[in-house]
């Protein structure tokens, strides 16, 4: 019973430390592929990345300010196929879907008023005939501006 | 034995997978579909970021107000040598970057550069490497007469000390940093609403900020184990009530997306109400908080 415990510990210990180790590859990943995207938003300095699985959902909550634009901008390992990014209001209203606009990344968002929003990213469900699912990096990055106004 | 074995197996991956829901609110204009649609999706909740403003953003709100550069409300850098633990040099080099940004908000030159020097310093200190670090102090002299520039390195700054924190499973580092920002940003917010010739609007953005408490507070919550943030929690618990008296109220409106321009126009209406005694309440918990931080 020793051994099993000593090598059930050995694989929940690799188990664990392998997603970290690629947690950490997904955040230093963000940091060089995907800020120089925010350009020329000033980035809010907060890294939301993680890694994901197909059928996982991710939500950010932030807030916007009037005279301010910001931009959202989600970036994702290809392997995902077309990831979905939705932004609600506080009553949860769907305020905008990048699935009206051919899945596009990024989009700039300008509220008249401060608000709390909800970001929502869902990644695809894995296809029927695939065997394994697959994980990969995500991150929310959010970068603002002042109103072009 | 075979339970035991089972959750000894499962139970980290269960920590690791565990999905929070969201509670659903079919409000009146989506149809029950979405509302099941959605359902769906908040049980799938794997991971939830919260996100606090940046002090950049925070003094950035607060300069259309118009009020008088006042340094003394500033943590002085001298402060820099009583930081001698991790926590204390985290907290404050968020302190710190609240006070660049309100110093370069009223473009000053020179003490924007000697607190930039003390976030080197401070940086230094953790060990976020000078790669990481991503500024030279010359390259903030060469720019200093560029807002944008400026705010673009502060920026900078922030960003490398979060991801090399988050990168080296040190998150909670990272949290201190945006706890010492934050706060600090109030305190700016505060006083300037004391000279300012447009008080009413920083009252609002003081008020304002019980929606990013919220997300402070949650993101707080998420390092129970950490002794530094928890002695600071109950006090943010106990701000947080004193917020709950600040009356917000929002309804939605109309949204406008510009496919051309690629951007979406929120158009909601929302009620701030804050009374002097609200504001004198909150003040008292953040000089309290704030002295706790800077000591």
């Amino acid at each position: 019973m020793k051994r099993i415990f000593l090598f059930l510990s050995v694989i929940v210990f690799f188990s664990v430390v392998s997603i970290n180790s690629a947690d950490a590859q997904c955040k230093s990943f963000t940091k060089k592929h995907c800020l120089c995207q925010l350009s020329p938003f000033v980035y809010d300095g907060q890294l939301n990345s993680a890694v994901l699985t197909q059928g996982d959902v991710a939500d950010l909550m932030l807030t916007f300010y009037p005279d301010q634009d910001y931009r959202v901008f989600v970036c994702y390992d290809k392997a995902f196929g077309n990831v979905e990014f939705r932004l609600y209001d506080s009553n949860k209203k769907l305020i905008y879907t990048n699935k009206d606009n051919d899945y596009l990344p990024y989009w700039d968002f300008s509220s008249s008023e401060t608000m709390q929003l909800i970001l929502r990213v869902i990644i695809p469900e894995k296809a029927e005939d695939q065997i394994a699912v697959k994980s990969g990096c995500v991150s929310i990055l959010v970068g603002f501006k002042e109103e072009s106004k | 034995m075979k339970n035991i074995i089972f959750l000894y197996i499962f139970s980290p991956l269960l920590f690791l997978i565990s999905c929070q829901q969201n509670p659903t609110n079919n409000g009146d204009s989506e149809k029950d579909t979405l509302a099941t649609i959605e359902k769906n999706y908040a049980k799938k909740v794997k991971k939830i970021f919260y996100t606090v403003p940046s002090p950049i953003e925070m003094t950035n709100l607060l300069k259309k107000a118009g009020s008088e550069y006042n340094p003394n409300i500033l943590n002085p850098t001298a402060n820099t040598e009583k930081y001698l633990t991790v926590s204390q040099l985290a907290i404050n080099l968020g302190v710190y970057g609240a006070d660049l940004s309100y110093n370069r908000m009223f473009d000053q030159i020179q003490s924007s550069i000697n607190y930039l020097v003390v976030l080197r310093k401070i940086s230094d200190k953790l060990g976020v490497p000078e790669d990481e670090g991503a500024f030279a102090i010359s390259r903030i002299e060469d720019n200093m007469n560029n807002k944008d520039s400026v705010m673009q390195i502060i920026a900078e700054t922030y960003a490398n000390a979060d991801a090399y924190f988050k990168e080296n499973d040190m998150p909670n580092i990272a949290a201190m940093i945006l706890m010492g920002g934050w706060t600090e940003g109030i305190y700016i917010a505060i006083n300037v609403a004391q000279t300012a010739q447009d008080k009413q609007s920083v009252l609002d953005r003081i008020a304002e900020q019980k929606l990013s408490l919220d997300n402070l507070i949650e993101l707080m919550k998420g390092y129970s184990d950490d002794k530094t943030i928890q002695h600071f929690y109950p006090m943010f618990v106990e701000l947080k009530q004193v917020f709950n008296k600040v009356d917000i109220s929002y309804q939605s409106g109309k949204v406008n997306t510009d496919t051309i321009n690629k951007i979406t126009t929120i158009s909601g209406t929302s009620h701030v109400e804050i009374n002097d005694e609200d504001i004198s309440s909150i003040e008292n918990k953040i000089v309290e908080i704030r002295k706790e931080m800077i000591l």
